[in-house]
């Protein structure tokens, strides 16, 4: 029964719908919630949902991870390493923002004792 | 303790939500269409890539892109990990309030000690094999920030040693761009590999030339601003 997923399509299709759905549950959080933590990890979400994407497009099925070893010496039969190496960048990037916006919101909080964006009216006097 | 009052129409906008199914319908339906038309086979830069991997000497091909071939723009990247490091310390530094008020425990405090040297033996391991296995750099160096982070949160008066960081940080953002002008005067290349390489080597400890090299400065760099971020994001209060 398992030869209907090992289909290049299907997977494709299942790894494309199921990371749209985590980047709108990401998007939906991000404008509806009021919470400045709540929307950093909507943020978050979103961030994965195009991780998920990259590497699973570039899955193909009964080819190895990209390293070269005693078992493995051929390149023709490896995974693309490229989207590999730039997702790692992105994790690395998008960490960093998170971090950073956590940084604000923490010291927002502290200096007003304020949690929603509501609630923020200090640029309105 | 009285229950706020669930106010439907906020907690389920359902413009919204219909508004997000009818435009995540559509981006759905665009990209199966796209897929669905892609041939199987296609010719990337990543095969190319792959072909060239093995003149480094390295085995593994993600950690050749990142390090050699990108490695610029892995540069580039380490300086926005610093700056977002620099910008956590100016913006929390200010204020000196604790955020964490909650006490450790005995089994975290004794279980801490325990785990701290197995966590940071571990990363240094996927840092220096990080040309030969998957891992590497940031991974290794974000496993050493987790070690720390244990130490944070179960010992009160640990607080990460400074000046050792600023000259970690220092020495291996100096390293890696002399390594980088070495390079560029031995072989006129921004991080060229003047290190011997031989393919005869791949798979040994000491192979690659500078990647592996490279890979642990990136380790030590990354490590050591995770550290001060987790540091600068508690901030124990050692007054109470």
């Amino acid at each position: 029964m398992f030869e209907f997923f090992n289909q290049p399509e299907v997977i494709k299709t299942i790894v494309t719908i199921g990371s749209m759905m985590l980047f709108f549950i990401g998007l939906f959080g991000l404008l509806t919630r009021k919470n400045f933590i709540k929307i950093f990890m909507s943020i978050a979400i979103m961030e994965t949902s195009i991780f998920l994407l990259f590497i699973g497009l570039t899955f193909k099925i009964d080819f190895v991870a990209p390293i070269l070893d005693s078992a493995h010496l051929d390149a023709a039969m490896m995974n693309d390493p490229i989207p590999h190496a730039m997702i790692l960048t992105a994790i690395v990037i998008g960490m960093a923002v998170l971090a950073l916006g956590v940084s604000f919101a923490i010291e927002y909080f502290k200096l007003t004792g304020k949690t929603e964006i509501d609630e923020m009216n200090e640029m309105r006097h | 303790m009285s229950r706020r009052k669930i106010n439907i129409k906020r907690e389920l906008p359902t413009t919204t939500l219909s508004g997000f199914a009818l435009s995540g319908l559509l981006v759905l339906t665009i990209l199966n269409i796209l897929l669905h038309n892609m041939p199987t086979k296609i010719q990337t830069a990543g095969d190319a890539l792959l072909k060239l991997n093995a003149t480094e000497g390295v085995a593994n091909a993600v950690t050749t892109v990142i390090v050699f071939f990108r490695g610029l723009d892995t540069l580039g990247e380490i300086a926005v990990l610093f700056i977002a490091s620099l910008g956590i310390g100016l913006m929390l530094h200010s204020n000196s309030k604790c955020n964490i008020k909650a006490e450790s425990n005995f089994m975290l405090q004794t279980a801490s000690k325990i785990l701290f040297p197995v966590i940071l033996l571990f990363g240094i391991y996927v840092m220096i094999y990080g040309h030969l296995s998957p891992g590497g750099g940031f991974q290794g160096g974000v496993i050493i920030a987790s070690g720390v982070l244990l130490l944070l949160i179960s010992h009160k008066a640990f607080e990460v040693p400074h000046s050792v960081i600023v000259a970690l940080e220092t020495f291996a953002g100096v390293s890696y761009v002399l390594i980088g002008l070495i390079g560029l005067l031995v072989l006129d290349v921004f991080l060229g590999n003047f290190l011997p390489h031989d393919i005869s080597q791949m798979g040994l400890l000491l192979s690659g030339g500078i990647i592996p090299l490279i890979y642990i400065i990136v380790g030590i760099k990354v490590g050591s601003e995770m550290s001060m971020i987790v540091q600068n994001l508690i901030k124990r209060d050692h007054d109470v």
